[in-house]
């Protein structure tokens, strides 16, 4: 064990620290990542390590047993592998030590460091992460139990905060105002009017969810292109009419300069339709739809602007819940650090205890033979005589280790190092909650009692 | 008043107090607290409406009576609904309305000139009582529809996502309730015509109330609105105002029972 809480330390680079063309260089396909760990994990001081490398961050997280040595070890891996001199990676390195690393390892796995707040793929991108240094072995207890802890900060964030509850990309914005209006797409007509990108994302995202497409274009060779790609049926244009009266939900997006769909094609489509609710998703600009139409009964209309706006509301709400994302980071990580500390202690109070009392104890018995006089009685209160004073002398060393917070050199190591403590290293699984530090405080209180 | 009827309209305060806060958007979730919450207020509302049918007070006995039931069924029929349907939303208009018709059944004396029952004065309060708890229950739903549908029509999309119920659910649920209301209240109402024909107060034009009348503007509104849907596809908008529309004569019909007897 070392001279601090927890002896990992996190260093990488995000989107906040790094363009794009250096997170590029720095990272690491999934093929490679089994080959890097080995790599890191045998560099002196390095005990434990995993990679999450995803587009927006690169990062190493790493069980140490110098944290100096280590930090030195892995950025000169990072730079290597980027093909960079250490100066350059240096301005856009960060690096987090014990108790900041855990802190930023749950902050990351919350989605509160990423680029979009709340996005929920980082907590699978963490998962893979510590499943690859798994199974490459490169994990250990120290690794392990920071990403366990990781992965239920993150859940509990997601359970009690709105963070990542109201969508904030334009395409889930309109897949969710859809939902509003039909609850489920199974069986639902999905009409793609033009094809732009965004309309691509919305209409694979609804059928996925059980809608049927159809597509329709001005040149019915692209209409077939587009529906073989999308995995739909192809409309003749000359039957747009027809197509949007089957249809539920139409996704617009030509690149006409006047609107296609416009207030007299859809009153008498919706006389056709006779009243059933019809979703315009128009992301096309110049606008595909004549905003009057959007007044029709039954007819609901949503511009680009309009799921753009949401977007960005639902983005500052998000914002708003940080705070309280921020707060139960902050908690859950002084949970984790005095459920560890907990268990780190102790080992070392019982090696602190077994030492003491073999001392006493020994010398007592060797006190007792240079005195063939004594009779079994006073021989047996000689010993009761050293077992006492020993363990009055622990109880203040035991309430001490016990109380102790700091975060430098620790009265676990300092006892440890004094009384020369072989203490094995602690723990194979995570602390499970708050209550975790409770064996080690039970020891010390069944030992205090034992002690009087 | 009793103590179970003051600690049973308490309940019924709480549960509207947290399905408003949901609404309003003061509560992340009103499913979990405020179906429990209900849950609580309809097993007392049940025990009251036991307590007093041991006290030969039975529910159909007078119209006070009559409206603690039509209460009872809002609750429940809501209660039940939000066990398959996510509609916390509805429950800001339902559990108010439920505890508004429960206050007002338990100030309301009960009439001391009622007419002898008979089994058909008996069948026609029951089954009219049953009606405009479905009515009601139909009305919060078109209320509701009503309400998303200027939301999405004025692009308040933000305040729309997430709040609950999709229109669609809302429409078929709203048809579903009058579909099954309307064969009920048919029945009360020829029961109802029935037994005030048996009493003798149909000699003259003099004896026609205005309540008979709004029974049936009420039976006529449902009616075109079950007709239109079926024949002309009528939903949306147009059902929604239909169906508040009957369902504001059968409040109507209510309306004077009660002013007849607090005058």
């Amino acid at each position: 064990m070392g001279s601090s809480a927890i002896d990992v330390l996190v260093i990488g680079v995000s989107h906040r620290t790094a363009p794009v063309a250096m997170r590029e260089r720095l990272a690491v396909v999934p093929e490679a990542v089994g080959a890097m760990l080995a790599e890191l994990a045998a560099l002196p001081a390095v005990r434990e390590a995993a990679l999450i490398s995803t587009c927006n961050r690169v990062e190493i997280y790493a069980a140490v047993e110098d944290a100096d040595r280590a930090a030195q070890g892995l950025a000169e891996a990072l730079a290597s592998r980027a093909g960079v001199t250490s100066l350059e990676l240096g301005a856009h390195l960060y690096e987090r030590r014990d108790t900041e690393a855990v802190q930023h390892l749950f902050r990351v796995a919350s989605s509160l460091d990423s680029l979009v707040l709340g996005e929920p793929q980082i907590l699978g991108q963490t998962k893979q992460a510590h499943e690859a240094a798994v199974r490459g072995g490169s994990a250990g207890a120290v690794l392990n139990a920071c990403f366990q802890r990781a992965f239920r900060v993150a859940r509990r964030v997601r359970r009690e905060t709105a963070i990542a509850r109201n969508p904030v990309s334009v395409s889930s914005v309109a897949i969710e105002l859809v939902r509003q209006v039909f609850g489920d797409f199974a069986g639902r007509q999905v009409l793609v009017v033009g094809a732009g990108k965004m309309s691509e994302l919305a209409a694979r995202t609804l059928r996925t969810h059980g809608a049927t497409l159809t597509v329709t274009n001005r040149t019915r060779a692209r209409a077939d292109e587009l529906a073989r790609r999308f995995g739909a049926t192809a409309s003749d244009w000359s039957d747009l009419t027809g197509a949007l009266t089957r249809a539920d939900i139409v996704i617009a997006s030509t690149g006409a300069q006047r609107p296609v769909l416009t207030h007299v094609m859809l009153t008498q489509v919706q006389r056709a339709r006779r009243g059933r609710p019809l979703f315009l998703l128009d992301i096309a600009v110049p606008r595909d739809v004549e905003p009057e139409a959007g007044q029709l009964s039954g007819v609901y209309l949503a511009d680009i602007d309009n799921l753009q706006k949401v977007a960005d509301e639902h983005r500052e709400g998000r914002k708003s819940e940080a705070a309280d994302a921020e707060a139960i980071v902050e908690q859950e990580v002084g949970r984790f650090v005095k459920a560890w500390r907990g268990r780190q202690l102790a080992p070392t109070v019982t090696a602190l205890r077994a030492h003491v009392l073999g001392v006493a104890q020994a010398e007592a018995s060797r006190i007792s033979a240079t005195m063939p006089g004594l009779g079994e009685r006073e021989r047996r209160a000689l010993l009761d005589l050293a077992d006492g004073i020993a363990k009055k002398l622990l109880h203040a060393p035991q309430m001490a280790l016990r109380n102790d917070d700091t975060d430098g050199l620790s009265l676990v190591t300092a006892v440890q190092r004094l009384f020369e403590l072989q203490v094995a290293t602690a723990t194979a699984s995570e602390p499970e909650s708050e209550d975790d530090d409770a064996p080690a405080a039970r020891d010390l209180d069944d030992q205090k009692v034992a002690g009087r | 008043m009793a103590t179970l009827t003051v600690v049973e309209i308490g309940v019924y305060a709480l549960a509207a107090t947290i399905y408003l806060g949901f609404l309003l958007g003061l509560r992340r979730s009103a499913d979990k607290v405020g179906r429990l919450v209900l849950a609580l207020a309809l097993v007392l509302h049940f025990g009251d409406i036991g307590a007093r049918c041991i006290h030969r007070v039975n529910p159909i006995s007078s119209t006070p009576e009559a409206m603690s039931l039509v209460a009872f069924l809002i609750a429940a029929g809501y209660f039940l609904a939000t066990l398959r349907y996510r509609l916390a939303a509805a429950g800001a208009f339902a559990v108010p309305a439920a505890l508004a018709v429960l206050v007002l059944a338990r100030v309301v004396p009960a009439e001391a000139d009622a007419p002898a029952m008979g089994s058909l004065g008996r069948a026609h309060v029951l089954l009219a009582s049953i009606g405009v708890a479905i009515f009601a229950l139909a009305a919060v739903l078109a209320f509701l529809y009503l309400l998303e549908d200027r939301q999405l029509k004025r692009k308040q999309f933000g305040r729309v996502i997430g709040q609950g119920t999709p229109l669609d659910t809302l429409d078929r649920l709203a048809l579903r309730c009058v579909s099954i209301g309307f064969p009920i209240f048919t029945v009360a109402i020829v029961t109802g015509a029935m037994w005030v024909a048996r009493l003798g107060l149909l000699r003259d034009a003099t004896a026609l109330r205005p309540e008979y009348l709004f029974a049936v503007a009420t039976w006529v509104a449902f009616g075109i609105l079950l007709v239109a849907r079926v024949g002309a596809g009528w939903r949306g908008r147009r059902a929604a105002w239909l169906t508040l529309g009957g369902f504001g004569g059968a409040m109507l019909v209510l309306a004077t029972y009660f002013l007849r007897h607090a005058a």
